[in-house]
């Protein structure tokens, strides 16, 4: 499982590297560099190839959409992470809180009703 | 006799009550003839459905020891009670993730990602909202150019227009306050040396040297004013060569 997430991390890295150099030769192009952006240009496709090859491994993963509010924002996606656990323990806190108060125990009152 | 009323039973009770007309069983209709040979099987049915219960009634009935009181839920080992962090194993990650500081920014989990991504992705329209919202076309193989193809990228040479040019460029990594603090602390007491080589005094000469540069200007200015060798005086103060 790990492994398949490496994977397309490494063919992401490789493709956004690409992309960044790319970037730098179109900033300030000269014409010998016209070979180095046709070269780029398709290793940038065979980059897609690979990505796209990664996505049949992982079609099974699902993602919260609150996740996507989070990096939309700018924000570490960790946070959601932590904010999940963090409501998920003060609820549980609180789901207990109300069965020790729902609770009788050795109660007289219960000794006390009469079984009909 | 008796043998056939408890076999019609579940029948008879559907019909019993006033208020089963509504269920479509009505009141005045009469029990469907049972054929011989079943109501043989019928005789001997009662003591077998003795042991299992009525048959013919519902499976939720049967356990009824009052009218419409149900069976009650089953329990649940797993409750609110118990502490689920620690039930599924999740200690680590708590530990993690509420134990440490985690950083508020993009950038901090994504080091290594060029380019300015703390920024919101809709100013750009590139946030991930609008790949939901508008998914992109799908489907197509993705094939490499050829020479026709790549005739279409020949660019001009030269620098991007300023407008494009900050697409690449990296926010500036700031440097930590505290850094500086601790490095304040320690250099004077160990050097012990004269005001000018002192870091807060250095630092303070800077800072006032454009001041006093704009003062210095200010005081020319001023100066070549009262001169009379000033050129914009010529015209303001009579001249003393006309007056005579």
């Amino acid at each position: 499982m790990a492994e398949k997430f490496d994977n397309l991390e490494e063919h992401l890295e490789k493709f956004i590297e690409n992309i960044r150099q790319l970037g730098i030769i179109v900033s300030d192009f000269q014409p010998s560099s016209q070979a180095g952006l046709n070269q780029k240009l398709n290793l940038m496709i065979s980059g897609l190839q690979d990505i796209e090859k990664c996505r049949q491994q992982l079609h099974e993963i699902n993602v919260p959409l609150e996740v996507f509010e989070y990096i939309d924002q700018g924000r570490n996606p960790q946070l959601y992470t932590k904010e999940c656990l963090e409501r998920a323990l003060a609820r549980n806190e609180q789901v207990k809180g109300k069965i020790d108060t729902m609770t009788v125990r050795d109660s007289p009152r219960v000794t006390e009703i009469p079984l009909q | 006799m008796t043998e056939m009323f408890s076999t019609l039973f579940g029948q008879n009770e559907a019909q019993g009550p006033p208020g089963s007309s509504s269920l479509g069983f009505g009141p005045g209709k009469p029990p469907p003839p049972l054929p011989q040979n079943q109501a043989s099987m019928t005789g001997q049915m009662p003591p077998q459905l003795g042991d299992e219960g009525p048959a013919l009634r519902k499976p939720g009935a049967m356990n009824e020891p009052f009218y419409l009181l149900r069976e009650l839920p089953v329990g649940n080992e797993l409750t609110g009670n118990t502490n689920l962090i620690t039930h599924y194993n999740l200690e680590h990650a708590y530990n993690k993730f509420c134990g440490k500081k985690v950083k508020e920014k993009l950038s901090n989990f994504l080091p290594e990602l060029p380019g300015m991504i703390d920024c919101p992705g809709a100013q750009e329209g590139s946030s991930l909202r609008s790949l939901i919202d508008k998914p992109p076309v799908c489907g197509n193989s993705f094939s490499p150019l050829t020479g026709a193809l790549l005739t279409g990228f020949r660019l001009h040479t030269g620098p991007l227009p300023e407008q494009y040019r900050l697409m690449h460029i990296q926010p500036p990594k700031k440097k930590s306050k505290h850094k500086h603090k601790h490095h304040r602390q320690q250099d004077p007491l160990p050097q012990e040396t004269p005001s000018d080589t002192d870091p807060k005094k250095k630092k303070k000469k800077r800072d006032d040297d454009p001041d006093r540069k704009k003062k210095k200007k200010d005081k020319k200015k001023k100066k070549n004013r009262h001169s009379p060798d000033h050129p914009g005086l010529a015209g303001s103060q009579p001249n003393s060569n006309s007056l005579r």
